[in-house]
This record gives structure tokens, sequence and C-alpha cells, in this order.
């Protein structure tokens, strides 16, 4: 890790590196080696706030060096993070996995069963499949699938963030006679 | 308030600086202390904020001798804990205002 490390830190521009690498390296290793006393999971939730860090950080320092300002404001318009409870279901994960393994094997059983076909049937002449395509296929199928995944989960969370969920909750008749009046 | 955004992860760093200088790494762990471990900043967010507020003059190198670049420490400038205030009294006003208008919905 600490190699990988080492090697996105050159994301960042020269002047940055040479001012704050070397610390970062050293604090890196500190802060690695606390996370490395806890279970897989902890490191490789490290591991992941790490080289996120690096690769936003290093984009967020070319910006800066290119455009003159840190960030567009529109990512600074939040000065008090709201942190949703919402959290993507992790079941669905194994669900698409289910169907996925289903579908390889689904893809398989016709293969078996294209191969034991006799070649019989003269009128129509046997089929002869030009190449093997089951990785292309697969390749099609995953993202394909990564990118459904993508769209309904960012449906979702548009949704979440719009506070449409609340709707639910709200309660027209507690609301009868405070005004209808709204002040930015 | 000057000029930079203090977002959560930013006064945190801000707030661990508040009572004595820290190195990178301590604040870090001081961040993950206050905020009851749910902000976890990497280097690279800490060393992204860092460098805005050293641009901004809101923080500063402690200047040390024979210490190793892992130990530089930072501690707040004048501008820095002025900004801090300022910003801690908007969050005093806000959780006030907000206090108020919970109890009246909850009555």
């Amino acid at each position: 890790m600490f190699t990988v490390y080492r090697f996105l830190l050159y994301l960042y521009p020269p002047a940055y590196r040479s001012e704050f690498g070397e610390e970062m390296l050293a604090v890196f290793c500190a802060a690695q080696t606390e996370a490395w006393k806890n279970d897989t999971l902890v490191r490789s939730r490290f591991c992941a706030r790490e080289i996120k860090g690096l690769v936003v950080g290093a984009l967020s320092e070319h910006v800066r060096t290119v455009a003159g300002f840190d960030r567009p404001p529109v990512f600074f318009s939040r000065r008090i993070a709201m942190r949703s409870e919402f959290r993507f279901p992790k079941v669905t994960v194994t669900l698409m996995t289910i169907i996925l393994a289903g579908v390889v094997l689904a893809i398989e059983k016709a293969t078996a069963i294209q191969a034991s076909v006799p070649d019989s049937y003269q009128h129509v002449g046997p089929i002869q499949p030009a190449r093997f395509t089951f990785l292309p296929t697969m390749l099609v199928i995953m993202g394909g699938a990564c990118l459904a995944g993508a769209i309904g989960w960012a449906i979702l969370f548009a949704l979440h963030r719009s506070g449409l969920h609340r709707l639910a909750e709200f309660d027209p008749a507690s609301h009868q006679g405070s005004g209808g009046r709204t002040h930015a | 308030m000057e000029s930079l955004s203090v977002t959560e992860p930013v006064l945190l760093i801000l707030l661990s600086l508040a009572d004595r200088p820290r190195h990178g790494y301590a604040i870090l762990q001081d961040v993950q202390d206050m905020s009851d471990s749910r902000v976890v900043l990497s280097t690279g967010t800490l060393y992204g904020a860092l460098r805005r507020l050293l641009d901004g003059a809101w923080i500063e190198r402690v200047e040390e001798e024979d210490t190793p670049r892992g130990r530089q420490s930072y501690r707040l400038t004048a501008r820095g804990r002025r900004n801090l205030q300022l910003e801690v009294s908007r969050l005093k006003h806000l959780t006030r205002v907000a206090t108020l208008r919970v109890a009246r919905k909850e009555t």
C-alpha cells in the first residue's frame, strides 16, 4: 500500500508534492500502522479512503493550478454537511450477483445443448459458431448491469436528497392556519 | 468570514488547532475523536485543507529545529482564530434558532 500511495502522490502537481509529499507519506505511514492493527474490513476502508482522498485531492490541486480557484463553488455550497441516513441496500449486490450467476449458467447450458444436438438437419445446415463470444458477452452484460445500477442509485440518491420521502410524514392538518408564506 | 468556506472537516481541523499546535497525524486522530469517528479524514483531504488554510493565512507552520517533515506542526493564526470564533458564533445562533423551531413543532 505504501508503494501505491507513493506512486499516487505523483498525481499531484510537482510544487504541491515538493511542499507536502514527504509529510503526507510520513502521516500515511503512521495512519497505516494504526489501521493495520484492525481486521481486513477496516484496512480495506482505510485503503479506499486514502486512494479516494489522493485522487480527489490531486484533481482539486490541478484545477486550482489551471483555473486559479480551489473547486467550483457548487462544491462549497454545503457549509454544514447534512448526512443522510439512507444507505443503498447491500442485499441488492447479492441479488445482482445471483442474477448474474443465473445468466452465466443459462449461457453455459445453452452452449452445452447446442453442442449435444447432432447436425442431422441437412436441409438447414449445421450451425457453425463463428467464434467463441463468451467473454465479450459477459463484459457487455456486466457493463450494462453496472450502468443500470449506477443510474438506479443516482435516481434514488437524487430523490432522497430532494426530501421527497418526507412527504409521507407530512401532516396537512397540523399546518393549517400557519399561513403559507415562506421567507428565503 | 473571509473568502474561505468552512466545511465540516475544515471546522474540525480548526477546532483541533484551537487549543494547541498539532502535527498532521495528531490532527487526523483529534478530528476522528471529536466527531465520534463520524468524520475520518484521509491524508489527501487533510493536506488539501491545510494547504488552503495556509494560503488563506488561517494557520501557520510552527518553526522548530530538527523536526522531521512528518512531525511538522501547525497552529492557528490570529486571523484563523478570529474566523473560527465567527463560525462558532454562527453555529450557536443556528443551533439556538433550530432548537426553538423544533420545540415549537413539538408543543
